[in-house]
């Protein structure tokens, strides 16, 4: 599923370049979960954006289901990220002004053609999640584990291969992020692969295994 | 439904789920429009009232009088002043910029004017085509004079209503062949009724024939009495008169100081005054109100800025998500577009109900047109596109992977 070779990003700041990550060789494959774990600053939510083409990396390969998509273009790694990956942040990233069932219909806007079944697999995302209720509220009248889960279910509403998630539970209380774990945890064993970031060693645990990094490298 | 059409719509629903940001944001330019509208609802109305002026008053009528001033107290003009000929009315229609029509008259009382057993003393006019719209008058039945006809010097007559009832009583007259002093015409049409004018002139107490034929056959001789004209500007009725003046002092070899040998009269021009300063002030608040639309354009873009600064996490959600760099940019184009082109509606909506208040308080004569609202919303379409592009390429610009770190979406 992923696959890394000596990747590496730098950013300049202040005219001193950093490097953010350097030498990075991994693997993940299909169906596995695996937790990315570092101290804050060590690079990991740069790593994660790197595996959802969010950022291009300066130098290495990056292999996705066996394809380099280094030379593909704007549009194709839209494509590739509305369709193929699900993402989940730590700060939830729901649009305030429309309802969860809206939130989660989200991805569906980008989609190249029209889903008539958008809605009712919203629905049963939202009822995956445990929410089936909870549709037609505002995020602000949900509490933080449950705008969270309203974040995965629009993560999984396009039936993504790969779910990434930078500190799903950091926002959240232990037993909030307990479930969300735990729900997390089960859409591993419906064949998808998940890549999880956390500080946390107790969240990290949960998974397969653990790649830690610091300073850039993995340790 | 299109991948495009889709995020249209839902940029438009964001719009709507935002309403007090949106509100803000199209302020400046609705105020712009209102003015605006209500500007060229009421200068439509001026224009229309100051058209009902023009018409009825003929306030954008000139004519030239052979004879000096003292013309005006004694407007016995058959006295036989040989000032003003054909060749001066040709070179007024040619050499004045605001003269738009032109008809050189003869005129001459005393002829006598008769049909079989019936006969009538009248005045008799040499005219050109134009004369009948110059003097806004009108045909009842049949035509009048041609091109041909002048061409011609042909034989034919048009009766006042007075001189058709006298001659015709059954009525009839149109094809009909009357003795002008003696000589055979055909009539070629009757005058709808005209009245007594201002000056005493029984209007439907006259008979008109071609200028050609009066000047070559029924008066034979080729000065004029009159010239009249129309301008194309009552307003600027006193310019032309002086540059009359000029050419003829000029063509008629008048040295400095010598009194003219016509009299050029002028429509009163008290309205002509009104209307030269409602214009000004009109000029004035579409400078206002061009200047508020610029404002609204750019407090859209400004809004529009601040809006992507604040907004950056949402830009990164939604790339995340499967928004191509080019989707930001049309969403951000498109939220300027639709807030200028709401301003425009809701502009012209205040605007026309402005007017409609001015109107009824009595302040002003507005005229509703659809000019108005095709103007606020084509000018505020414009202003929307260029108000949304700079704004649009920053929301594109924004780095998903620096902005997902960023605490709230709006």
């Amino acid at each position: 599923m992923i696959e890394t070779e000596r990747l590496a990003k730098s950013y300049r700041k202040n005219n001193i370049l950093i490097h953010v990550l350097t030498d990075i060789t991994f693997e993940v494959s299909r169906g596995e979960f695996i937790a990315i774990m570092g101290p804050s600053g060590s690079g990991k939510s740069t790593l994660l954006h790197l595996l959802g083409f969010l950022d291009r990396p300066d130098a290495g390969t990056y292999r996705f289901e066996g394809k380099d998509l280094s030379s593909a273009d704007d549009n194709a790694l839209a494509a590739v990220r509305n369709s193929r990956i699900g993402f989940v942040f730590q700060q939830f990233h729901l649009l305030d002004r429309i309802s969860a069932l809206d939130n989660v219909m989200l991805p569906l806007l980008y989609l190249e053609a029209d889903d008539p079944e958008g809605e009712a697999r919203a629905a049963r995302a939202l009822q995956a999640v445990g929410l089936a209720d909870r549709g037609s509220h505002f995020p602000a009248e949900l509490s933080g584990g449950e705008q969270q889960r309203v974040a995965i279910a629009r993560a999984l509403i396009n039936d993504p291969v790969l779910i990434l998630a930078d500190e799903p539970t950091g926002n959240l209380d232990d037993k909030s992020g307990a479930d969300v774990l735990e729900r997390l945890g089960r859409f591993r064993d419906s064949g998808r692969t998940i890549v999880l970031v956390t500080h946390d060693r107790k969240v990290a645990e949960r998974a397969d295994r653990i790649l830690v990094l610091d300073s850039g490298r993995i340790t | 439904m299109s991948r495009g059409w889709r995020i249209a719509r839902h940029t438009a629903v964001m719009l709507a789920a935002n309403r007090p940001r949106t509100f803000l944001m199209m302020l400046g330019l609705a105020a712009g429009v209102a003015v605006l509208s209500t500007v060229m609802i009421v200068a439509a109305g001026t224009r229309r009232r100051v058209n009902e002026l023009v018409n009825k008053h003929g306030l954008d009528m000139v004519m030239v009088r052979a004879g000096g001033d003292v013309q005006v107290f004694a407007p016995t003009a058959d006295r036989g002043v040989e000032a003003l000929f054909d060749a001066d009315a040709r070179a007024i229609a040619g050499e004045i910029p605001n003269v738009r029509m032109v008809s050189p008259v003869q005129n001459q009382r005393g002829i006598s004017a008769v049909f079989e057993d019936r006969s009538h003393t009248t005045r008799a006019f040499g005219v050109a085509p134009p004369w009948i719209e110059i003097r806004r008058w009108g045909v009842a039945e049949g035509e009048f004079i041609s091109d041909a006809d002048m061409e011609g010097m042909a034989r034919v007559a048009l009766l006042g209503a007075a001189v058709a009832r006298r001659l015709f009583p059954e009525g009839g007259a149109v094809g009909r062949t009357i003795r002008l002093n003696g000589d055979p015409y055909t009539v070629k049409g009757v005058f709808i009724e005209m009245g007594v004018d201002a000056g005493g002139d029984d209007w439907d107490d006259r008979v008109i024939v071609p200028l050609t034929t009066s000047a070559r056959r029924l008066f034979g001789r080729p000065h004029l009495e009159q010239i009249v004209m129309l301008v194309s500007d009552p307003g600027r009725v006193p310019e032309t008169a002086a540059r009359i003046r000029e050419l003829l002092r000029v063509r008629h070899q008048i040295g400095a100081g010598d009194p003219d040998d016509f009299f050029v009269r002028e429509p009163a021009d008290v309205e002509g005054t009104a209307l030269e300063t409602s214009s000004a002030l009109t000029s004035l608040l579409f400078g206002v109100s061009a200047v508020a639309l610029v404002a609204g354009g750019l407090v859209i873009m400004n809004l529009m800025l601040v809006a992507v600064a604040q907004r950056a996490p949402e830009i990164a959600l939604r790339r995340a998500i499967g928004a191509r760099v080019s989707d930001i940019k049309r969403q951000f184009l498109l939220e300027a577009l639709l807030v200028a082109l709401a301003g425009a509606l809701a502009g012209a909506l205040a605007g026309a109900a402005a007017a409609l208040l001015l109107t009824t308080m009595g302040l002003a004569e507005g005229v509703l047109t659809w000019v108005s609202f095709a103007v606020a919303i084509l000018s505020c379409g414009v202003i929307g596109l260029l108000a949304g592009i700079y704004p649009a390429r920053k929301a594109a610009a924004v780095e998903p992977a620096v902005a997902l770190g960023e605490r709230r979406l709006a």
